[in-house]
């Protein structure tokens, strides 16, 4: 079976590997300026909550720069015969949360070159995420335009923590880059600290597994923004892809959406379609984490309202705490072909599709 | 040919209600003419004729906003949901139509034709 696998985290022994890639101002800030951790450790407004054992798995446990990569070939690309591994990094993604925009933008910029040059080469699975840091929209834009055309680049990414709601006018030359490149824009759960500090509505929560469950929460705002400050109509082959949000939410929400616009749409005349139909054409939801019910057939049902078979992307988050194994996947059997791989291929154009079908054959 | 009301209790923006039978009807005066629909809406059985008699807002591709059929529309008063006075089509779902009855007027005299 072709899998590609929509949400592997690369990440590094220290945030120091950027030291080569920063200008010389901001390379003084890495190394002495304040940071939340020890030597080494990446700048961002942290979470007011942590997880008590850690983000990764315990059996992934790398010592040099060089494990990162030999572990997660052996632990997860060999192991589950990964075709295509589409990297979204780690921390970076915690850039979003800086009050100072031109050092997010040295970080991810530095980052983005990091990743092009060490982790691409490595493997020929790999395809990389440009990461932006959305508090500057003509910064990421221009991120976007500056690194949109390497061949293993398949989409922009950034967190799922913000400072306002996706779809709002704000952010968007930064999908205006896209469209210009042709690459998708994806949010991954994350980036709730610092500037991004009203991510969960009603303020902060306590616990990392209470905050874990309502990482929907701000990924329902920015799908519901983005249609309908029309994203869709403005970018109709633009796709926005939700990594890490959840999934069963979505019927209800649609349902939800498409009764309120049926008795407001004046509010929004720029919309041709209804709310629904635009999530399904032009909205991608990754399976990790998927939900659990008691029963798989109460998930089951749920999906399909989504058209889960079209609609889901397979993703592991590997190596973190609540990954998912490819083989260990709960998902109708019928649907398994498109979710593992067949519907990356129309999100992510640059995947060579020959390849896969030659697999499925 | 049921009788339903006075042309003098019907204004154009404000519908008058009458009960016929075991039904209620809304009569509509439009710049036209007379309409008249059930007063059953078929999104979820509110009572349609008792919203507000509008206009919609045109749609555009971008922020723009164009108020277009003023008069022409009655929004559900329960949910809000349009529909074309004259020919009960629903505005947001064309699966759903508004009973609607022909009218005729008599002098002062306002009839339906309740079967069709």
């Amino acid at each position: 079976m072709f899998i590609v696998d929509t949400d592997v985290h690369n990440y590094w022994s220290s945030a120091e590997v950027l030291l080569p890639y920063l200008e010389p101002y901001w390379r003084d800030f890495l190394v002495r300026g304040e940071k939340p951790g020890p030597r080494g450790s990446f700048p961002h407004g942290h979470r007011p909550w942590l997880h008590p054992e850690g983000f990764s798995r315990h059996d992934i446990r790398p010592e040099t720069e060089d494990d990162n990569y030999l572990i997660m070939k052996e632990k997860h690309l060999d192991l589950y015969d990964i075709d295509v591994a589409i990297l979204t990094a780690d921390e970076p993604l915690e850039a979003s949360t800086l009050a100072n925009y031109h050092y997010a933008n040295a970080l991810v910029k530095a980052y983005n070159d990091y990743m092009i040059d060490w982790w691409l080469p490595k493997d020929s699975r790999f395809k990389g995420s440009i990461i932006i840091s959305p508090t500057d929209p003509h910064g990421a834009a221009a991120e976007i335009r500056r690194l949109g055309g390497h061949k293993d680049i398949v989409q922009v990414l950034a967190s799922h923590g913000s400072q306002r709601p996706y779809g709002d006018p704000f952010y968007h030359p930064i999908y205006e880059a896209c469209a210009e490149v042709g690459l998708p824009f994806a949010i991954h759960f994350g980036g709730q600290g610092g500037v991004n500090h009203n991510a969960i509505a009603s303020g902060p929560t306590t616990y990392y597994w209470e905050t874990h469950a309502l990482l929907a929460q701000p990924a329902m705002t920015h799908v519901v923004s983005m249609i309908s400050n029309g994203v869709f109509e403005k970018y109709p082959d633009l796709y926005f892809v939700v990594i890490e949000c959840g999934v069963s939410w979505v019927p209800s929400l649609m349902w939800r959406l498409d009764a309120n616009f049926k008795a407001l749409r004046k509010e929004t005349p720029w919309l041709k379609m209804l709310p629904s139909e635009y999530c399904r054409r032009n909205i991608r939801f990754s399976t990790q984490p998927l939900e659990q019910p008691q029963n798989v057939r109460h998930l089951w049902e749920t999906l399909e309202h989504m058209d889960g078979q079209n609609t889901l992307l397979f993703a592991s988050d590997y190596p973190h705490w609540d990954f998912d194994a490819p083989t260990n996947l709960h998902i109708p059997p019928a649907w398994r072909d498109k979710v593992m791989g067949l519907n990356a291929l129309e999100v992510y154009k640059r995947i060579e599709a020959p390849a896969a079908a030659a697999r499925v054959a | 040919m049921t009788f339903a009301c006075k042309a003098a209790e019907v204004a154009v923006g404000k519908p008058r209600i009458v009960t016929i039978g075991r039904i209620r009807v809304g009569i509509f005066q439009l710049e036209d003419g007379y309409a008249a629909l059930l007063n059953i809406c078929p999104h979820r059985a509110g009572q349609l004729c008792e919203g507000p008699v509008s206009g919609t807002t045109r749609q555009t591709d971008k922020a723009e906003f164009v108020y277009e059929r003023a008069g022409e529309l009655i929004r559900c008063a329960w949910h809000g949901w349009e529909f074309d006075i004259r020919s009960g089509k629903c505005l947001v779902d064309e699966k759903l139509r508004a009973r609607t009855f022909p009218v005729h007027v008599d002098g002062d005299d306002i009839y339906l034709e309740m079967r069709r």
